[in-house]
């Protein structure tokens, strides 16, 4: 089949709605794209043919129910979560799986997410995987300091992971720090997951000038008590910093306390 | 004394105990009250030597009446500073790091002072502050100290989530000879009050929710607030310190999964801290064993295998250069190779390299489509080592490697991956002198210590009785 548009690709802002409105365009248009990229990652070839996707919430709105009416719950889930995806592949691997689903003639009864070793399935698979364990890392990760001026007070962490996962976690730390009003601030995708106390809401920070509070004078004693503790709980003899790197990536290292005094380590990645 | 110098001197004590789980309860948050607990747990951070941080791991007081030789609490050891926390200023550093996301919760264990049951006591009264005072639903692992009286490891089991007693040494001999104060007796008697007080609490509780029974009010079993011990017990042994065999710890850790219904068995290579003739002072650590018996653990905790099935009295060692369960299917290569389109999950988890993640994704899969060799691929199974074992759809995927014990034996050997640094065992050449085996070269022992082989340890005993 030989179409018009053939080497056509969508590009998006990088926002999970963006992505949700580039596959809406994609039906609403009858049009195949070679790849789903978001602006940033966008490498423009002679070949291939551009075409810009003005995210809409309506639009995507509407993917998302028709995506649970289609396909059912369990995968209408699966595919949103990667579609908070950073990686550069994310895109074009969503947007496969839900051509592939739609057109399964069953398919809520065969599952097509679960169809696993299927090349159309696999990527959305390994996207997943890997949201998930990011969702772990910043659950582990995440160092919250008080900080307080004449305000009033608040819990901030800041994290830097590659997927949009603030989101995802934020009931987590919901659950356990319900006590507590707190800020969870994704550096990376300029989004902070705020907690005031009764009720949750994402901001995006994009456009924001923030200026932090100072810290609390028991924040610098806890925060010297927890460096000692990392330091002493080491032992000599079982000195083991590859199997350290591979369980606390180094790219979380420059938001943790434990790392903060350790400029030499800091140096080094 | 500042908190900080404090916890520096008591964490410092207190990392030798392996164990930092926190897994095994899940405790929904409450609304105005702190803390939560899943499942799985969470590791918060890891040392320099790759070990995770997941609760606030420090001692009571590293004043200790007791004298055990392993031990760097231990009373005649003159050269650590002593100190206490108070149960107040234990809790309320527990509740900050806690705040911060530092820690899933608290892991506290003690050094005896005065005796056990004061020191339970002071245990109790630190959980009683976090729970009650501070209403916190975080984890608790609380150790229970040996000859504690059964009626405060009682106490101790409503407030923590889990509870453990170190049985350190895997026989009575070598507990009597390097632990004088304790007996087997002494270790086991609480293990087993804290097995029947989880079994029980589970029953009463499972009878008051299912509401089937209607009892007299005077004999309705007592609902107690918390559950008591809801992540169960573990224990932990020193490997390497004395003469046993692989065969009898893992004999041991069988037999009490099974009689005391442990969660788990923590093995933890013996580390010289303290110089004393009746110890091994070879400066080498046993990491690559006991990364062997944590496999061999996990064969039996989650593969579903028998403690026999691993390992036997005629070679009462597990194979260094392959794992335990590669040597399993070299052992039993008649019931191999297996069809990955058919096989059960358990056969299937008896395949090396296929895990038991790999099983679920396998048994997954295959409901859609049929597996072959590019699927298995795509799946993440890793074939280098599961193709001799497995044919796809009638087709054996270990062509042109002949089928036989010697040959495959060749193709799964693997050296553990250990790290570069630190004093892995297998690292350093025979003979090599440390500085801390220079140090401790006085004694009747240099020959023995001299050559720290398997059976080393062994001699050091007799000479020493």
């Amino acid at each position: 089949m030989t179409d018009v548009y053939e080497g056509v690709t969508y590009v998006y802002d990088g926002s999970a709605e963006g992505l949700l409105t580039a596959i809406f365009t994609a039906y609403a248009d009858r049009e195949r794209p070679d790849a789903v990229v978001r602006e940033a990652d966008f490498q423009p070839t002679l070949l291939q043919v551009p075409k810009r996707i003005k995210t809409s919430a309506d639009l995507a709105d509407r993917v998302s129910s028709g995506l649970r009416k289609r396909l059912g719950a369990y995968t209408q889930r699966g595919v949103l979560r990667a579609s908070l995806s950073g990686r550069k592949d994310a895109g074009t691997a969503v947007y496969r799986f839900v051509r592939f689903a739609l057109d399964e003639p069953h398919p809520v009864k065969r599952r097509p997410i679960d169809d696993i070793s299927n090349p159309e399935v696999r990527p959305l698979h390994d996207i997943l995987r890997a949201i998930s364990n990011e969702c772990e890392k910043i659950r582990q990760f995440s160092r919250f300091e008080h900080l307080c001026d004449d305000t009033g007070e608040v819990w901030f962490a800041r994290v830097n992971p590659r997927d949009s996962v603030v989101p995802l976690v934020m009931g987590h730390f919901v659950e356990r720090f319900n006590v507590q009003p707190f800020i969870l601030y994704d550096e990376v995708h300029d989004l902070a997951g705020i907690w005031d106390g009764h009720q949750r809401m994402f901001v995006s920070t994009a456009d924001m000038e923030m200026t932090l509070p100072e810290k609390t004078a028991s924040e610098v004693v806890m925060q010297e008590a927890w460096r000692t503790f990392y330091k002493t709980l080491s032992i000599d003899a079982r000195y083991n910093p590859e199997l350290r790197r591979k369980m606390m990536p180094k790219r979380f290292w420059k938001n943790l306390t434990e790392m903060q005094d350790d400029e030499f380590a800091i140096k080094r990645s | 004394m500042d908190i900080v110098r404090k916890l520096e001197i008591l964490s410092d004590a207190a990392k030798y105990d392996v164990a930092c789980t926190s897994s095994g309860v899940d405790r929904a948050g409450k609304r105005g009250q702190l803390g939560a607990a899943s499942a799985a747990g969470c590791c918060h951070s890891f040392t320099e030597d790759g070990r995770c941080i997941s609760l606030l791991k420090v001692l009571m007081t590293n004043v200790c009446t007791y004298d055990c030789a392993y031990c760097v609490n231990r009373r005649s050891n003159a050269e650590v500073e002593r100190t206490a926390f108070t149960p107040q200023e234990l809790a309320d550093l527990t509740i900050g790091f806690y705040r911060r996301n530092y820690i899933e919760g608290l892991f506290l264990s003690s050094g005896v002072i005065g005796n056990a049951d004061r020191t339970t006591e002071l245990m109790i009264e630190t959980l009683r502050i976090l729970r009650e005072d501070y209403g916190f639903r975080g984890y608790i692992h609380a150790k229970a100290v040996p000859n504690a009286s059964l009626e405060l490891v009682d106490k101790l089991g409503y407030l923590a989530d889990r509870l453990s007693v170190n049985l350190e040494l895997p026989s009575s001999a070598s507990l009597k000879l390097l632990c004088p104060d304790k007996t087997r007796q002494s270790v086991l008697k609480p293990m087993k009050r804290i097995s029947e007080a989880i079994s029980e609490d589970s029953e009463s509780r499972a009878m008051v929710r299912r509401r089937k029974t209607v009892y007299m009010s005077a004999t309705r079993p007592r609902r107690a607030q918390r559950a008591f011990a809801p992540a169960g017990q573990s224990t932990q042994m020193i490997v390497g310190a004395t003469p046993e065999t692989d065969h009898q710890i893992l004999g041991l850790a069988a037999s009490l999964y099974k009689s005391m219904q442990l969660k788990r068995v923590f093995f933890s290579a013996y580390l010289p801290v303290v110089a004393d003739p009746r110890l091994p002072s070879t400066d080498r650590i046993q990491l690559d064993r006991e990364h062997r018996l944590y496999q061999a653990d996990w064969l039996m905790r989650f593969y579903g295998f028998s403690v026999e099935e691993i390992i036997d009295e005629a070679n009462p060692n597990l194979a260094t250069d392959v794992d335990p369960k590669a040597n399993w299917a070299l052992n039993h290569l008649d019931l191999f190779p297996v069809e990955v389109n058919t096989a059960s999950r358990d056969m299937l988890l008896r395949v090396p390299g296929i895990g038991v993640r790999g099983a679920k994704l396998i048994m997954r899969a295959r409901k859609q489509s049929t597996l072959g060799e590019d699927e298995l691929r795509r799946l993440g199974i890793a074939l280098k080592r599961a193709r001799y074992f497995i044919t796809c759809g009638g087709k054996h995927l270990g062509r042109g490697v002949e089928f036989s014990p010697e040959v495959l034996h060749a193709k799964l050997a693997a050296p553990i991956d250990g790290g570069s640094h630190g004093r892995r065992a297998d690292k350093l050449v025979d003979g090599q002198m440390s500085l801390f085996s220079y140090a401790s070269v006085t004694g009747d022992f240099a020959l023995e210590e001299a050559s720290p082989d398997a059976a080393g340890p062994a001699r050091v005993l007799e000479a020493a009785s």
